[in-house]
């Protein structure tokens, strides 16, 4: 009897109706997005109006000359291809967060799980401290290098991951952890055999993951990546919300779990690998992007993976402000300000869920 | 039209390096619910994952109304049948009306949307399933007995002629038991599902395979099939089967205090002299 009324109240005290419905929410962040990165433009050491800005973005793209003196330099050869690295960053890291949570069936995963960072990690890392005259500078050949540490990761952890039935969570989680931790280690001997303070700094600047590197060319694979990702994803959304319930319940709606789930490792480890080889890894975004978006319009993927991109790109943008302006004399890594707001948040979400008793 | 009906021939399936269902037979006939019982590691859930396409068959074949699974695509197969597995997925703030509109994914092309055929279809199956007042909330706040109606509302969204069940009424008290199966027998789809508890099997179902070590030992009618012999042999219980006093169906009563082993039938006919 006791349990028939208490089954009867839940509804009206429990029932979290989506308040905040996925187009105009999308809508809502989209203009953000353009305000922020406008502001990220804008704000800096140097002050310039975000009408400027825009006539300079306008003048650029229309193919005009830039009007003589120092901010057309500063506004398109440094700002903008920062706040856009960020944007495509954030963007890829709420995609390939919301992509793994699903394909290891864990709310609280992360892509850096998979051991591919940590492989992206070992080749930058390479490439600065035995790269003959590299000298800390991030450039092309870094985030190649970082690229193909994570190709070589990818690979190593397929091979380990496939066997016994087909990239199974656990197996897949275990097989990126132990490999990711070997990697890592090889990382931390070459820091130590860094030749001096400079290569030293810049390794661990790398490693916490930063912005610092943007320019024009570095654009140019983050920015196809991304939104083809995000149209494969998409793609596949309902294959994404069945693996949600389990690997019987996606076969029994028709489809090819095995298959669906190479694809997810493949695309995602991709995807991470391209990131961190143009920022390093930065920590906590990709597990609370999709976590947060699905507190608000829910774990259905079609609206899910769209909203994540976006929250993401927002989200890695003022960070990125945050990490520009916030002192003086240097620049914070964004990794730094990613971790201080996301563990806290992370805690906070953990209790709410802990908390709500179910 | 050929019959809605399963058939399972000389099913083999090996699951985790073993062979666990070795030469199975089995029909499901249509309209009927066919129940598959069995101890545990009989084989059981090993081979409906094989009709529902989560396991392939090492040797034998299955047939959904005739058509060998082989012949049918993965999304082919489940436009034929709806499966609920024993699986409670993760928590990932999904609705009950979204876990129901999943059902539609065999439908569905990349980036479709839902139209107001899909909606009427999720409704009418939440209706069914008696959870059409719950489908705002969160799948994972629901008690044990929400979750498999939805879960059942799921798969008729799924709108196939077959059904196929793992245990459906596992971890529900006696009367969600009672409802679920209700629920069930309303349907009139041609139903396979594996059953732990005899009495609901025998009262439920219109025909039964026992199973085990991997091959079906018994079929038939629940009256015939659950017989004390059998009982004793398969399951290693004792049991007297009388006539269910408010139903007339089989009522196995069970001997709780010592298995079918522990006292050979030797002994049973001296204490009894």
């Amino acid at each position: 009897m006791a349990n028939a009324l208490l089954s009867r109240k839940s509804p009206e005290t429990r029932t979290q109706p989506r308040a905040v419905p996925a187009g105009p929410l999308a809508a809502v962040l989209a203009v953000a997005l353009l305000l922020a990165l406008t502001a990220a433009v804008s704000w800096g050491s140097t002050s310039i109006p975000p009408g400027e800005v825009w006539g300079v973005v306008w003048r650029r793209l229309s193919g005009e000359p830039p009007r003589p003196g120092t901010n057309d330099l500063i506004v398109w050869q440094l700002r903008v291809p920062r706040a856009v690295l960020a944007a495509l960053v954030g963007a890829g890291l709420g995609l390939v967060g919301t992509a793994v949570q699903a394909l290891v069936r864990n709310p609280l995963a992360d892509p850096y799980l998979l051991g591919i960072s940590n492989g992206a990690s070992l080749g930058a890392v390479g490439a600065i401290v035995l790269g003959a005259g590299a000298g800390g500078a991030l450039g092309l050949g870094l985030s190649a290098a970082a690229f193909a540490g994570a190709l070589a990761t990818f690979a190593l952890v397929w091979a380990v991951a496939r066997r016994g039935g087909g990239f199974a969570p656990l197996r897949l989680v275990l097989a990126g952890v132990a490999i990711g931790q070997f990697l890592s280690g090889f990382t931390s001997y070459l820091v130590l055999q860094a030749g001096d303070e400079q290569q030293t700094h810049s390794v661990l600047f790398w490693l916490m993951g930063s912005l610092g590197g943007a320019n024009w060319q570095l654009l140019a694979v983050p920015a196809v990546a991304v939104p083809a990702v995000l149209l494969l994803l998409q793609a596949r959304a309902r294959g994404l919300n069945a693996l949600l319930m389990g690997d019987e319940t996606a076969a029994g709606l028709g489809i090819d779990v095995v298959r669906l789930r190479r694809e997810l490792f493949t695309v995602t480890s991709l995807l991470t690998g391209v990131l961190v080889a143009v920022s390093g890894a930065i920590a906590f975004v990709a597990l609370m992007v999709p976590h947060v978006c699905r507190l608000v319009v829910g774990g259905d993927h079609r609206r899910l993976l769209p909203v994540s991109a976006l929250f993401g790109a927002l989200l890695l943008v003022v960070v990125d402000i945050v990490c520009r302006t916030a002192m003086d004399t240097q620049e914070l890594p964004v990794g730094v300000v990613t971790s201080l707001i996301g563990a806290p948040a992370l805690l906070y979400l953990l209790d709410r869920r802990l908390g709500s008793g179910s | 039209m050929p019959t809605v009906r399963i058939d399972v021939e000389d099913l083999h399936v090996a699951y985790a390096g073993r062979t666990v269902v070795a030469g199975a037979h089995l029909i499901a006939d249509e309209g009927e619910i066919t129940g598959l019982v069995g101890p545990n590691g009989s084989g059981k859930s090993t081979l409906l994952r094989t009709v529902y396409r989560h396991l392939k068959p090492a040797a034998g074949r299955v047939l959904l109304a005739g058509t060998d699974l082989r012949e049918l695509s993965p999304v082919q197969t489940a436009r034929r049948v709806a499966a609920l597995p024993q699986e409670r997925g993760g928590d990932f703030e999904l609705t009950v009306r979204e876990v129901v509109a999943m059902g539609r994914t065999p439908y569905k092309r990349a980036f479709a949307g839902e139209d107001t055929a899909d909606r009427d279809i999720v409704a009418r199956a939440l209706a069914d399933a008696g959870m059409a007042e719950h489908d705002g909330r969160r799948f994972t706040e629901l008690s044990g007995g929400e979750r498999q109606r939805v879960l059942l509302a799921r798969a008729f969204a799924q709108q196939t002629e077959i059904l196929v069940l793992d245990e459906p009424t596992n971890h529900l008290d006696i009367r969600h038991q009672v409802e679920l199966l209700a629920l069930l027998r309303a349907q009139r789809r041609t139903t396979l599902v594996s059953l732990h508890d005899l009495n609901a099997a025998a009262s439920v179902c219109d025909r039964l395979h026992v199973l085990h070590e991997g091959g079906v030992v018994a079929s038939g009618p629940p009256r015939e099939v659950l017989r004390p012999p059998l009982l004793a042999e398969v399951f290693g219980v004792r049991a007297a089967v009388v006539e269910h006093p408010l139903t007339g169906d089989p009522l196995i009563a069970f001997d709780h205090r010592s298995p079918a082993d522990a006292t050979p039938a030797e002994a049973v006919d001296a204490g009894a002299v």
